[in-house]
């Protein structure tokens, strides 16, 4: 079985958005030259998410309100000073709070050289604490063609 | 809306070109995470709404033997972003600070000057080392951002900048426009009395010390000032200061715009005061 992986790195332009990284998902999978296996995408950071939906606008303001509704901006959270060990204050709770309930990874299953997946899904790449340059990690795990 | 007080010390493209500026970043300045790209800075500004920032180097040569970002670093990146505002840093304890500043100001187009005396160890009220440059700046009408309050950096020293120790200065030179940053926290009470009595000083909003910046905003500006008192008493000497990177932009401007103050004193606070600073009288080179 042979293991490739590739780390992609991608500047966010807003504090939330939604970013879908299919073609730089398919562009790693293509150069690993793995036909049949599986396929993780896995983020490198705390207060962003890896996710799967549906690319629709409507759908994509209602993951963004619901991560809101759901961890609202202001709150009695405890992860609210400063970081010495960042030299920088550690307000950002609910960036943490929403990236725990998207999840940091997807796998995804490869076959014939190809994402096994449904018609509407797309993978997204959420940015929860932006703008920031940001890496995910590509990693393919199979056997060639 | 203008931002007073942000740090370029963690733009890749600087630490790309100078690996020395990295040690100084960490070792002195404090600040342990990774660079990133000048879009993220640029991005950040958007995102918080910020036209314009105004970028801060630091001389520390007589105490630390390095700048944390210099005034040819600053040069650099304002002729590549116009979003960019550069100051001037010069070291007091330099006995050629004067005319660095002058320097920096006419040839590199430097539109103000930055002082720490919490890193650069100097006295603010001394005759030998800070007169002569807050004299210098006084003449070339470019307005003076002080470090004043506790210090995050590891080699600073908080007790170096109590605001009162600048009484005699905002006295003496009338001319010189000064501005207390972090309200001068913990000593607010001092920074405000200055400011309350001389016209010449200004506060920024760059308070953090825990909690969230809007409950640090809260309780400095509405709690221990008031906010009737700057509504009243200083609408035109309180400028926005992010203190970016160590904390976001996005989240000062929140901050402030939680404290749900008049639409006048709001916009003096975000652009009006900071813009008066920075255009005259003769703010600048250009």
């Amino acid at each position: 079985m042979k293991s490739v992986l590739e780390r992609i790195a991608i500047q966010t332009q807003h504090d939330t958005e939604l970013i879908n990284v299919g073609k730089l998902v398919r562009s790693a999978v293509e150069s690993s030259a793995i036909a049949d296996g599986v396929v993780y995408v896995t983020t490198l950071h705390t207060t962003t998410g890896i996710t799967v939906n549906e690319e629709l606008p409507d759908v994509e303001d209602d993951i963004v309100a619901m991560l809101r509704r759901l961890v609202p901006d202001a709150g009695p959270y405890r992860h609210a000073r400063f970081l010495a060990s960042d030299g920088q204050m550690a307000v950002n709770a609910p960036s943490h709070l929403r990236s725990a309930l998207l999840g940091m990874q997807v796998a995804l299953p490869l076959a014939g050289g190809e994402l096994v997946m449904g018609q509407r899904q797309t993978i997204y790449f959420v940015e929860l604490d932006g703008p920031l340059n940001r890496e995910f990690v590509v990693h393919v795990l199979g056997n060639a063609g | 809306m203008i931002d007073f007080h942000v740090h370029p010390v963690q733009v890749a493209e600087l630490t790309d070109l100078d690996p020395e500026l990295e040690h100084a970043v960490r070792d002195v300045f404090g600040l342990y995470v990774k660079p990133q790209p000048i879009a993220t800075l640029l991005g950040q500004m958007e995102e918080a709404g910020i036209d314009q920032a105004v970028i801060l180097p630091l001389d520390c040569s007589t105490e630390h033997k390095c700048t944390v970002i210099s005034n040819e670093q600053v040069a650099w990146l304002c002729e590549r972003y116009e979003q960019l505002v550069g100051f001037a840093s010069v070291d007091p304890r330099d006995p050629s600070a004067s005319e660095r500043l002058e320097h920096a100001v006419r040839q590199q187009g430097l539109r103000g000057l930055k002082l720490d005396p919490a890193l650069q160890r100097f006295d603010l009220d001394s005759r030998e080392h800070a007169f002569p440059v807050y004299e210098r700046a006084a003449e070339l009408q470019i307005p003076v951002l002080i470090h004043c309050g506790m210090s995050f950096a590891p080699r600073g020293r908080s007790s170096a900048a109590h605001p009162l120790a600048l009484e005699e200065v905002a006295a003496e030179l009338p001319g010189l426009r000064i501005v207390i940053a972090h309200f001068g926290w913990p000593w607010v009470t001092e920074a405000l009395m200055l400011a309350l009595k001389f016209p010449n000083v200004s506060l920024d909003t760059s308070v953090l010390y825990s909690g969230t910046p809007a409950d640090s905003i809260r309780h400095v500006m509405s709690d221990l000032i008031g906010l009737e008192v700057i509504d009243r008493s200083l609408s035109n000497q309180v400028v926005f200061g992010s203190n970016y990177p160590r904390v976001d932009p996005k989240r000062m401007v929140a901050g402030i715009r939680s404290l749900d103050l008049p639409a006048a004193l709001e916009r003096n606070i975000f652009h009006e005061n900071a813009a008066r600073l920075l255009a005259g009288p003769g703010g600048g080179a250009r």
